[in-house]
């Protein structure tokens, strides 16, 4: 017999407010099943969870409902409890009212009312609730991480430090990403490569870490603490065993293209490393532009290599490893303003550039050795306007949201334009200035008092006039229009996913929100976790962020990791899918819809029209499954079923509800 | 039409005679105008084979009453039965190297009285998409640019209305089942209906039930549905059950773009597929 316990909780006022909590018990107590109910100020407290096993243990309760907040913020607190009180875990309803019905509601008695029909489904399916049990699956103890930029370096680190083997993959020659092409960093001013470029070091001489430079993610299977990935090594064309990095190759290659590192103000050749501090200090061949791969005449490289590691042989590898935990830290992109903004000329202005373009330029070891000068002509800028905002916080034309480092870098960029070029002028166009950091205000109020111009309102347009550039804006302050005359125009554009996190995020099962960021299990409570059990996110492939945040969350996804895989063994989530193999037909209609990739048909023996024969049915692979459901939905016959939120249960939900 | 029964019975004669297939499935004479379908195993018995107006129904199901043969079969395909075919593979209940499939491009069935069926009026690939063999040359397609003006005819009608007009129709339903029977998207091996369980499809004979019959078989086959109206030609108490299944055709167009159910084997149904520029409007 089914003897149910209904626990109703104030949660101080956020329930008591809006719910009439007493109201609630009352018309809990005539439920079917009921035999107790009562209510609590903080049931997940102490005092509150003691009620929870001192009613079971008096009033003998069997299955328990609490009307609290969302499951997502308190069920395992709640199993926790009624198993210390000797009940099955999964013999627990929650019933949500405080996010569906008190923050939502203002009409106390429509409330109410809400509350105990969101009370009345849950005992209904209390009432149907069975006995669930885990299993226990072996971890895998090697973390990988994708994505070799700060976020993956930090991560990568955090978990080789704690005793963990790591595999770090990086699809560029170096890792390093963004960081190492910045100039100087907010708000303190370090040099972007001093403070990151030992991290590498230590991060490629660290006993525990395997790195992968110029490999990429191919194929992911298997399941938290059992992931089995498939790596593509690109072919580098230099034997990494025997280079000693000499750089004598590149100074000869006679193939000459644009440098992607330096944001198209530079050349490489073909052969070549990412930057002069590059880890591995080795070069690549891109076989894109090498003449000798492309036309099969030239092979300098080769005869002048030293040792002769140039092998134009070489092919791509794949190899496929275990893992027990993945990071993904892909890291983002800039916006491509040239097909967004045609009234700022659409990329047709040579002295038009982005921010990034600006920084590589600023930088010492860049393409103009950190001299700030027209790409047209040269000449060093006198006035220079920063345009904040491009691409951000534009929902006609880029991205609804604020891509949060530009206030703080923009200001950087005004401060380095005074300080390195004397008598100089620097505008800034913005909306707001955001300044939410340690030491943050306190650096822009600084580029205020160094002299830069601040001016409130949106750049319509910008032409050329003579040698110069012509801002059409507005200043929203003194209700004017302004027209600026520069020589030079920066434009800070918005972060936007990094383009190949797409494919990464679907091959792993991790979903993506509107604008493509990575997306974390709970905005708030679990912000490195994905809904993919096992996977966990750095930095910015999960939105924009400055390198500070991006750090702290690198360190706190490596926290989670070793959590994870200081595990000898895993306890499975038994609320999974169960197949009915004699009312499946085989249709694999639920492999389509699966998104984890956890049913595949197996063979079942069977007998037809008196032969012996074998058929194929669906099977759950327990591990992968993540209890989403959309399989059971798929299949007509109703032969998979959701252990946990079974066809029968749902259907008395619906009947309570309707009663 | 009777040059085309005769190279039917030439190649199925061939086909049999050379063990290429191990019986073929047609129609044959059965009284007056009705014509039954048909096993043939031996090659004399080819001139059994009948190809005329009068061959209306589908074929396509009876794969499912040999689900794991012993040998190829033949199979003579319209339009309407390749797609059955092509769906049945689909959903893996047969395999495609265990069918050999005879094409017939059609022109249309009529009944006794020479009328063109109302399933033949509405078709929309007189031709078979998928075959091994065409026999023949191809007929002209017609298309039918008045598939869904009853649809939308329906679609204007208040939420009473609708409701009104659906229970009188289910109010008629004997439940004999002779619509999911016949349906060659209906290939479940244990149907909803026939399940037990508490909670789940009423066994008793009311409205009620019969509505939810109706309305879960029409999801049920909502991306799997060919069109070839044989739920409706069978149904004896005259059910318009297409109403329903183009019903939901439409609204699957105009949600995940066009599609035909059974024309192209390579097209997932959009219901069995999941992808990232799937619509999410309750997101």
């Amino acid at each position: 017999m089914r003897r149910i316990g209904v626990f109703v909780c104030h949660c101080g006022s956020n329930i008591a407010a809006t719910v009439d909590v007493e109201k609630v018990v009352e018309a809990a107590k005539t439920f079917p099943g009921v035999v107790y109910a009562a209510d609590n100020k903080y049931t997940c407290s102490e005092p509150g969870q003691e009620a929870i096993k001192k009613a079971i243990a008096e009033h003998n309760l069997n299955r328990v409902v609490i009307c609290s907040c969302s499951p997502r913020m308190h069920e395992a607190t709640f199993r926790k409890t009624i198993a210390d009180a000797g009940l099955n875990p999964y013999l627990l309803e929650i019933a949500n009212i405080r996010e569906q019905v008190s923050w939502v509601h203002t009409d106390k008695e429509k409330a109410t009312e809400k509350a105990i029909d969101l009370a009345r489904i849950a005992a209904a399916k209390a009432a149907k609730d069975e006995e669930l049990f885990t299993s226990t699956i072996p971890i895998e103890k090697r973390a990988l991480v994708i994505g070799g930029g700060i976020a993956g370096m930090q991560a990568a680190l955090d978990i080789a430090d704690a005793g963990l083997q790591v595999t770090l993959v990086e699809k560029e020659s170096s890792i390093g990403g963004k960081m190492v092409m910045l100039d100087k960093t907010f708000p303190t001013l370090d040099c972007s490569a001093c403070i990151s470029t030992p991290k590498m070091v230590t991060l490629s001489q660290h006993p525990n870490i395997e790195l992968m430079t110029y490999s990429e993610v191919t194929h992911v299977g298997g399941y938290i603490g059992n992931f089995e990935v498939t790596i593509k090594q690109k072919a580098k064309f230099v034997n990494h065993d025997i280079c000693t990095g000499c750089g004598l190759c590149e100074t000869k290659c006679p193939a000459k293209v644009t440098s992607e590192f330096d944001q198209g103000l530079g050349k490489r050749p073909a052969i070549h490393k990412l930057f002069a501090q590059a880890v591995p200090n080795k070069p690549v061949i891109d076989k894109n532009s090498c003449l000798k791969l492309t036309t099969g005449k030239c092979g300098i490289c080769s005869k002048i290599c030293p040792v002769g590691c140039i092998d134009y042989e070489d092919k791509d590898k794949e190899v496929t490893k275990k893992f027990g935990a993945i990071v993904l830290a892909t890291g983002y992109e800039l916006i491509d303003w040239t097909k967004l903004y045609g009234e700022y000329g659409g990329g047709r202005y040579d002295n038009i550039i982005t921010g990034l373009q600006f920084e590589r330029m600023v930088n010492a070891s860049g393409p103009t050795d950190g001299k700030i000068v027209r790409p047209s002509d040269g000449k060093t800028p006198k006035s220079v306007l920063f345009i904040k905002c491009v691409g951000s916080r534009d929902v006609n034309k880029g991205k609804s949201y604020c891509s949060r480092a530009c206030c703080m870098y923009t200001a950087k960029h005004a401060h380095q334009v005074l300080e390195k070029i004397p008598g100089a002028k620097a505008y800034v166009s913005y909306m707001d200035v955001r300044t939410p950091g340690k030491g943050y205000d306190e650096f822009y109020m600084r580029t205020l008092e160094d002299g830069a111009v601040y001016v409130r309102g949106r750049i319509s347009k910008i032409y050329p006039e003579g040698e110069k550039l012509i801002s059409l804006g507005e200043d929203t302050l003194s209700n004017s229009n302004v027209t600026l005359e520069t020589d030079l125009v920066v434009l800070e554009t918005a972060m936007v996913p990094n383009p190949s996190a797409e494919k990464t995020a679907a091959m792993i099962g991790v979903g993506r929100d509107k604008d493509g960021w990575l997306q974390e299990a709970h905005p708030k409570l679990r912000p490195v976790e994905t809904n993919t059990g096992g996977v966990f996110l750095a930095g910015t492939c999960q939105g924009p962020k400055d390198i500070p945040d991006t750090v702290a969350q690198a360190s706190a996804a490596a926290a989670k990791v070793i959590g994870l895989l200081y595990k000898d063994e895993l306890e499975t989530n038994p609320m999974i899918s169960k197949v009915d193999p004699q009312k499946c037909a085989g249709c694999g209609f639920c492999i389509e819809v699966c998104p984890y990739g956890a049913i595949e048909l197996v063979d079942f023996p069977d007998r037809y029209q008196g032969k012996k024969i074998m058929r194929k049915v669906a099977q759950v692979n327990g591990g992968l499954c993540q209890g989403c459901g959309a399989c059971t939905v798929s299949c007509k016959p109703g032969a998979i079923d959701l252990l946990g939120f079974t066809n029968l249960q749902i259907l008395e939900e619906v009947d309570a509800l309707c009663r | 039409m009777s040059q085309m029964q005769e190279e039917l019975r030439q190649k199925a004669k061939e086909l049999l005679e050379k063990g290429e297939v191990r019986y073929i499935i047609g129609w044959g004479k059965g009284r007056f105008h009705h014509r039954p379908p048909i096993f043939i195993y031996q090659a004399e018995d080819v001139d059994k084979l009948v190809w005329d107006e009068y061959c209306v129904a589908n074929l396509g199901k009876y794969l499912l009453d040999d689900k794991f043969p012993e040998g190829k079969i033949g199979i003579c395909v319209r339009g309407c039965d390749s797609r059955a075919v092509v769906r049945l593979v689909q959903d893996k209940q047969v395999k495609r190297e265990d069918v050999c499939l005879i094409g017939l491009p059609c022109t249309g069935k009529v009944d006794q009285e020479g009328r063109e069926l109302v399933k033949c009026r509405d078709c929309m690939h007189r031709n078979p998409p998928v075959y091994d063999i065409v026999l023949g040359e191809p007929v002209e397609e017609k298309g039918n640019p008045d598939r869904f003006k009853r649809v939308e005819e329906l679609e204007k009608l208040s939420s009473d209305e609708k409701y009104e007009y659906w229970s009188n129709v289910f109010d008629k339903c004997i439940r004999c089942y002779a619509c999911r029977n016949v349906c060659p998207a209906c290939n479940c091996r244990e149907c909803f209906v026939d399940q037990y369980r508490v909670g789940w499809q009423g066994k008793q004979k009311n409205c009620m039930q019969n509505q939810i019959f109706g309305l879960t078989r029409a999801y049920h086959i909502a991306d799997r549905c060919i069109e070839c109206g044989e739920c409706e030609r069978v149904c004896p108490v005259g059910l318009p059950l297409m109403e329903l299944n183009r019903k939901l055709i439409k609204d699957l167009n105009s949600l995940f773009g066009p599609y035909e159910a059974g024309v192209n084997p390579d097209v997932k149904p959009p219901l069995g597929e999941y992808r990232l520029e799937d619509p999410e409007e309750y997101m």
